[in-house]
Order: C-alpha cells, then sequence, then structure tokens
C-alpha cells in the first residue's frame, strides 16, 4: 500500500531526483532533568539546581528512528530543540549520536511559552526547514503530557501516528508498527508526516568518540520566530498529596489477613 | 541510588565540553553493560568478549594516539576513560590500558610506517588485541636484566625466553616483546601463530580475575625481519610505555575508590545499629571524611598531571607519585569501605571486596609501590637505591 516510486513535482534532472528522494528528517528533542535525578522542592517550587540533564529518553528512541531512517535511505537528519543556550549541550549529544543538523529555537519571552506556543514554534521552524518526516518522542519525560507530537502535526496539516515501536522505510513514506487492541497494527503514511516513537526493540545507539569530537566542532542554529499568544494560564500549583502510611501485620495468624488486603485492597494478587 | 562521582573540588567545571561528554560515554556503558554482569566475570574468570568489541566501536582504545584510527584525544580525556573504566574494574581498565599504552603506544611511537599502517586500525577499532611483555619470572622490578633474547638469522629474528603475568597474553593478535638483541633490549612484534609461540593462561588468581593473565613461552619463535621496532633501543622503550599506561592508572584507581566510597556512603546511611544508621556515628563519619579527603587529593592530583601530560612538561617522576598515591589511597579507602559494610562487605553483592582484591595486583603492576618510593627517593637524593652490592 505504500508508495514506492511517487512523483515529486516538478522534477526536470536526474540528479534532482536522487536528491529529492533523500528525504530532510527532522527530530524534535527536549532536555530534561536526569529521570533518576532527585527532585527537592523548596517551597513549593523544585529546585533543579545540581541536577543532571538528559535528552528525554523516549527522544532518544525518536533519534535512533531518524537515524536509522537516514541509513536506509539516505538524506538528513536535522535535531531541533526549543529552549535557552543550556540546551545546546542536548543538541551537541544528539549530534555526538549522529544528527546532520542542529536547530535550537529560543528567544526572550519563551520563558513560559504554554504547549499550543510550544506547537507552533516548532511548526513554523519545521516548515522554515522543508522537512519531509518529522520524529519525536511519544512523550517528555518532565511534563509526560504527549501533546506535542500530535499538536505539531495538527499546526502543519499532516498526518500523524502516535506510538510507533518500529518503523520501516519506504520512498516517499513509512511503515510505522503500533500497538493496538490484541496486538499490533502496520500502518502505512506518506510524507509529510510526523511519528510519535515509543520504547521498541530497537535500543538508541551510544555515542561514540568520533560523535563526540564532531559534536564539538558542531554549529548550533539558533532561530526565532513568532509565538501566538498564551491561552493557558495556571492557576495553581501543588505538591501530591502525601501518601498514606503503610500498613503493618506481625505473626503468622496474620498471615490470611495479608493476602486478603493484597488481592482485595491492593490489587497485585 | 544512581552513581554521581564524588567531585568535591569541581574538577569537572576545570574539563572541557568534550572531556565531560567522553566521560559520560564511559561512565553510561559500564553502568549498563559491565556493573550488571562483572560479578560472573570474575566468578567465571573470563574477560567477557563483548567488551572488547564495545571498547572499539565506543572509540576508547588508544585514546590519546593521533592517526592510523586512533583518535588523538587529550591525556585528560584519556585519564577520565581510564576513571570510568576502572569504577567497573580494574581488569576492565587493564585491557585498555595494556591495548592502549602498552602495545598500541610503541607502535606508534616506535614502529616504522608499515608497521603503524598495519596494526594500529585494527587495535583501535578493537578487531585485534594486543599484549605487552616485558615481566619474566625472575626479573620483575628488575626488567633490565632480562634473560629473553633474540638472534638475528640473517633472513629473521628467533626468538627464545619466557615473559609472565602478561595482561591480554592468551588472547592477543599481537605481543609487543621485549627481548634482548646482542645484549641490548629491543621491541618485537611478535603475532599468535608465530612459530614457536603460545600464550598459556595462568589460572589460580584472586585479583583481577576478569582479566586474562598469561605466559608467554618463546621457543625458536621464527619473526619475520620487519617486525622489530626499529627506533627505539634499551630500557627506555618499554619505560616510555610504563609512563603512560602508569598515568591512566593513577586516574583509574580514582574510579575503584569511588565506587567503594559511593557504595560505604549509600551503605553507612541506610544500616541501622543501635537504633540509628552507622553513617550518624562519629567513627564512621570519620571515615567517609578520609575518605573524602584522600578522593579530593587524589583527583587534584591526577588533574594536574593530566595538564603536564597534555602541555609535555611532566617528568616520570612526577607519573611515579600519582600512580603510587593514587593507588595506595584505593586501596585504603576499599579496605575501610570493607569495614564499613561488616560482613557484607565480603559479598560479591557489593564491588568493595572485588576492588580491593584488584587493586593488590594494581599496586603491584607497572611498578610496585615501593619501586616508585625508590624512584622519587634517586629524585630527592640523586643516590639510585635499587641495587647495591651484597657482601
Ligand atoms: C595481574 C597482573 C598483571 C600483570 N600484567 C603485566 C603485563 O601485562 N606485562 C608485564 O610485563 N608485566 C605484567 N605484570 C607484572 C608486574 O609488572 C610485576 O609483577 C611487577 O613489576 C613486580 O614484579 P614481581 O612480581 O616479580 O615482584 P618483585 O620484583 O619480585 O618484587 C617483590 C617485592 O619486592 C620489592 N622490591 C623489589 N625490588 C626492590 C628493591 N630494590 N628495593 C626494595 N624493594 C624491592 C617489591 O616492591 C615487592 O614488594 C602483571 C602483574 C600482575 C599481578
Amino acid at each position: 500500500m505504500l508508495m514506492n516510486g511517487v512523483p515529486v513535482g516538478g522534477l526536470s534532472h536526474p540528479l534532482e531526483w536522487m536528491v529529492k528522494t533523500m528525504p530532510d528528517i527532522a527530530v524534535l528533542i527536549k532536555r530534561v532533568p536526569d529521570t533518576i535525578a532527585k527532585i527537592i522542592v523548596v517551597d513549593g517550587t523544585i529546585d533543579l539546581s545540581g541536577v543532571k540533564w538528559i535528552i528525554s529518553p523516549y527522544d532518544e528512541y525518536a533519534i535512533e528512528s531518524a537515524l536509522q531512517h537516514r541509513e536506509a535511505t539516505g538524506g538528513s537528519v536535522t535535531a531541533i530543540t526549543l529552549g535557552n543556550a543550556d540546551c545546546d549541550k542536548t543538541l551537541k549529544d544528539a549530534k555526538a549520536l549522529g544528527c546532520d543538523e542542529l536547530v535550537r529555537l529560543w528567544q526572550d519571552g519563551w520563558e513560559s511559552l504554554d504547549s499550543n506556543g510550544v506547537q507552533s514554534i516548532l511548526a513554523g521552524a519545521i516548515s522554515d526547514l522543508g522537512s519531509e518526516i518529522v520524529y519525536c518522542g511519544k512523550a517528555a519525560a518532565d511534563t509526560n503530557a504527549g501533546s506535542t507530537g500530535p499538536g505539531v502535526a495538527e499546526k502543519l496539516g499532516w498526518a500523524s501516528i502516535s506510538n510507533v515501536v518500529s518503523v520501516s522505510f519506504e520512498e516517499g513514506g513509512v511503515e510505522a508498527l503500533v500497538p493496538v487492541a490484541g496486538g499490533q497494527a502496520k500502518v502505512g503514511i506518506n510524507f509529510p508526516c510526523l511519528l510519535t516513537i515509543d520504547k521498541g526493540p530497537n535500543e538508541p545507539r551510544r555515542p561514540n568518540v568520533r560523535g563526540i569530537m564532531m559534536a564539538r566542532k558542531a554549529e548550533v542554529n539558533l532561530k526565532g520566530g513568532q509565538a501566538p499568544a498564551a491561552t493557558i494560564s495556571v492557576i495553581s500549583k501543588s505538591t501530591p498529596p502525601a501518601k498514606p502510611p503503610g500498613k503493618t501485620y506481625h505473626g503468622a495468624e496474620n498471615v490470611p489477613a495479608v493476602v486478603q488486603a493484597l488481592r482485595d485492597e491492593a490489587n497485585v494478587i | 541510588m544512581a552513581y554521581e562521582g564524588l567531585d568535591f573540588y569541581d574538577v569537572e567545571s576545570l574539563l572541557s565540553e568534550e572531556e565531560v561528554m567522553i566521560r559520560d560515554m564511559v561512565r553510561d556503558w559500564v553502568e549498563d553493560e559491565v556493573l550488571p554482569k562483572i560479578e560472573h566475570a570474575c566468578r567465571e574468570g573470563i574477560f567477557p568478549d563483548e567488551w572488547r568489541v564495545a571498547l572499539g566501536e565506543m572509540g576508547v582504545l588508544g585514546a590519546p594516539l593521533k592517526g592510523y584510527g586512533c583518535p588523538g584525544l587529550s591525556y585528560m580525556a584519556y585519564g577520565l576513560i581510564c576513571q570510568e573504566l576502572e569504577r567497573g574494574d580494574s581488569g576492565l581498565r587493564s585491557f585498555a590500558s595494556v591495548q592502549g599504552s602498552l602495545a598500541m603506544y610503541p607502535i606508534w611511537e616506535f614502529g616504522n610506517e608499515e608497521q603503524k599502517e598495519k596494526y594500529l586500525p585494527k587495535m583501535a577499532s578493537g578487531e585485534w588485541v594486543g599484549c605487552f611483555g616485558l615481566t619474566e619470572p625472575d626479573y620483575g622490578s628488575n626488567p633490565g636484566d632480562m634473560i629473553t633474547k633474540a638472534e638475528d638469522m640473517g633472513d629473521h629474528y628467533l626468538l627464545n625466553g619466557a615473559k609472565m603475568w602478561i595482561t591480554n597474553g592468551t588472547i592477543a593478535d599481537v605481543a609487543i616483546v621485549w627481548a634482548k638483541l646482542d645484549g641490548v633490549i629491543k621491541g618485537f612484534i611478535v603475532e599468535k601463530d608465530d612459530e614457536g609461540f603460545s600464550a598459556p593462561e595462568m589460572t589460580g588468581k584472586h585479583s583481577l580475575k576478569a582479566s586474562v593473565t598469561s605466559e608467554l613461552v618463546f621457543q625458536d619463535c621464527k619473526i619475520p625481519k620487519d617486525r622489530m621496532l626499529p627506533d627505539v633501543k634499551g630500557l627506555k622503550g618499554p619505560f616510555s610505555c610504563l609512563n603512560n599506561a602508569r598515568y591512566g592508572i593513577s586516574w583509574g584507581a580514582i574510579g575503584a575508590a569511588q565506587a567503594c566510597f559511593h557504595s560505604a556512603k549509600e551503605y553507612a546511611l541506610s544500616r541501622i545499629q543501635f537504633d540509628h544508621p552507622i553513617a550518624s556515628y562519629q567513627l564512621v563519619q570519620n571515615k567517609l571524611a578520609w575518605m573524602l579527603r584522600e578522593i579530593t587529593k587524589a583527583q587534584l592530583l591526577a588533574y594536574h598531571l593530566g595538564l603536564k601530560k597534555d602541555d609535555s612538561t611532566w617528568f616520570a617522576e612526577q607519573i611515579s607519585l600519582a600512580k603510587m598515591n593514587n593507588v595506595d589511597m584505593a586501596l585504603e579507602i576499599a579496605r575501610m569501605a570493607r569495614d564499613i559494610h561488616g560482613a557484607n562487605g565480603i559479598l560479591d553483592e557489593y564491588c568493595i571486596m572485588r576492588h580491593m582484591a584488584n587493586l593488590e595486583s594494581v599496586k603491584t603492576y607497572e611498578g610496585t609501590h615501593d619501586i616508585h618510593n625508590l624512584i622519587i627517593g634517586k629524585y630527592i637524593t640523586g643516590i639510585q637505591a635499587f641495587t647495591r652490592k651484597l657482601d
């Protein structure tokens, strides 16, 4: 059902065809606190000083898919992030893994963008770049919202598939494997399109020294843009309710009570 | 809790972004791929082959060498690589030290063009493993008196003799062997299939169990003429290799010490005796404070030596001091950490006893602790005290 040999409009030269069949691939990545970092809350706000920052784990799977796409069909992979100068390191980590170009989107006043704003800026950058396929993680490890991918696709007017666990690459599109009730579905999709990536069989690659040396020399393209007015306002923040204290049982005579509690209250057996 | 290297004086802020990325790359690999498998490797007495492949893929073998497939990283980066590998296990760091500093380096520094092109790219990628044969059964601290000899037979050399305690020996494709030709020490490249060469593994070690240690036996071993390293003679050859490896060990020891410190700290905080965590008792805090103090000093020593290596202003006695001091502190920290862990400290559920046993080897190889004292003693007094005439 895929579109092998889908014509790309107005080609006159065979070489141009070669170039055009190699897709411009983009991957959206986000800098988040290490998922094993100790999060300290001071007066209701999170103190992130001293926290190690990483590429959000699902985004690592997205990078892996993007790199495999390039390896299968040629083309180039642009890593895009939205964030302040600290995020250059995040992009360089992506470069060390093998991404070709690095784009950081930022300008003053973007500190408190809502998700609508973030999606608009990312969508604008993707259409400026002329990307044909975009990969991103299914959700970021900090907010866990999962709205960015579908939101960006919506703004671009593109088709998208969420929670993809594996991708096979065709000319002019891809086939994506997604979990569905009772199994997995294989879905074909034409360019331009966006995929949000879940953990799958392809473990993200590790960097190597060569990649890290390339990253040192890599340039980050800084771009600004137009952000829509905020549509969301935060009314209040609160910490999660304290966990109720656990129950303690003593003595063998309480075994039936423990079993019952595990079955009926905790629902674990 | 997740491992975070102790960095009391913020040495990280002195490193380049590239150096930090390389350190983290190795740290993550050790965390994910080495630590879950190390105890099994030790119990079986094997060096898992997948680690050879991974080290090659990461590109850390022969890290500070440039060209011929080697990345030409800073000596600082090389030190950090050693530190992270040895946080995993001294045997793992030994593999990388021997490959890079003791086998690749002499080819890179003293070899001819053909030798460099033939061996270095395959060794940098990990495809070929190297070993370094200097020590003999009867000549350890005084390798200058070695017996192994080479004879010029016109169209080839003939090697005879035996080396002992050779890391990677049995798994090596290439051995750098130091032997006397007409009474002068020269370096020879021996390949695993050379006639008259064998490398049986030594067994029964209680230390560096995840590292292969072997004898190298040469019985009329025939070596083509183009396998001698042309540009070096005398002890300068092996000693210049040892300088690089010893430098790496001074960083590696910090990794082992960090692993023990981390475990001791976590254990002390969670172990309750007399109703309170043992970390709340002054005697235990004193031990932890001593560990932090020694690790911090060792880090500054290694860091400063790294700077000197990178701008070529070092001298050999400085490396002796760092190797001796840092291994000594790591071994003391391992022993102290064992004490803090109580009986649990002897189990392989914790890394302590493994590091402690490993560090006994590290204290001895690459110049024993006291040989380094003698090197420094000679530096201070101008009098060599290695040997004298006994009546
Ligand atoms: C696990 C392991 C791996 C090794 N890998 C390699 C390798 O890859 N290649 C290689 O060539 N070698 C290797 N070695 C050998 C190592 O370098 C030697 O063991 C080391 O040089 C010490 O030699 P020795 O064991 O013969 O001890 P000895 O030299 O016999 O020393 C015994 C003791 O005497 C002391 N001593 C010696 N001379 C003096 C002196 N003049 N004054 C005061 N004290 C003195 C020493 O400090 C030591 O305490 C390895 C060793 C081990 C344990």
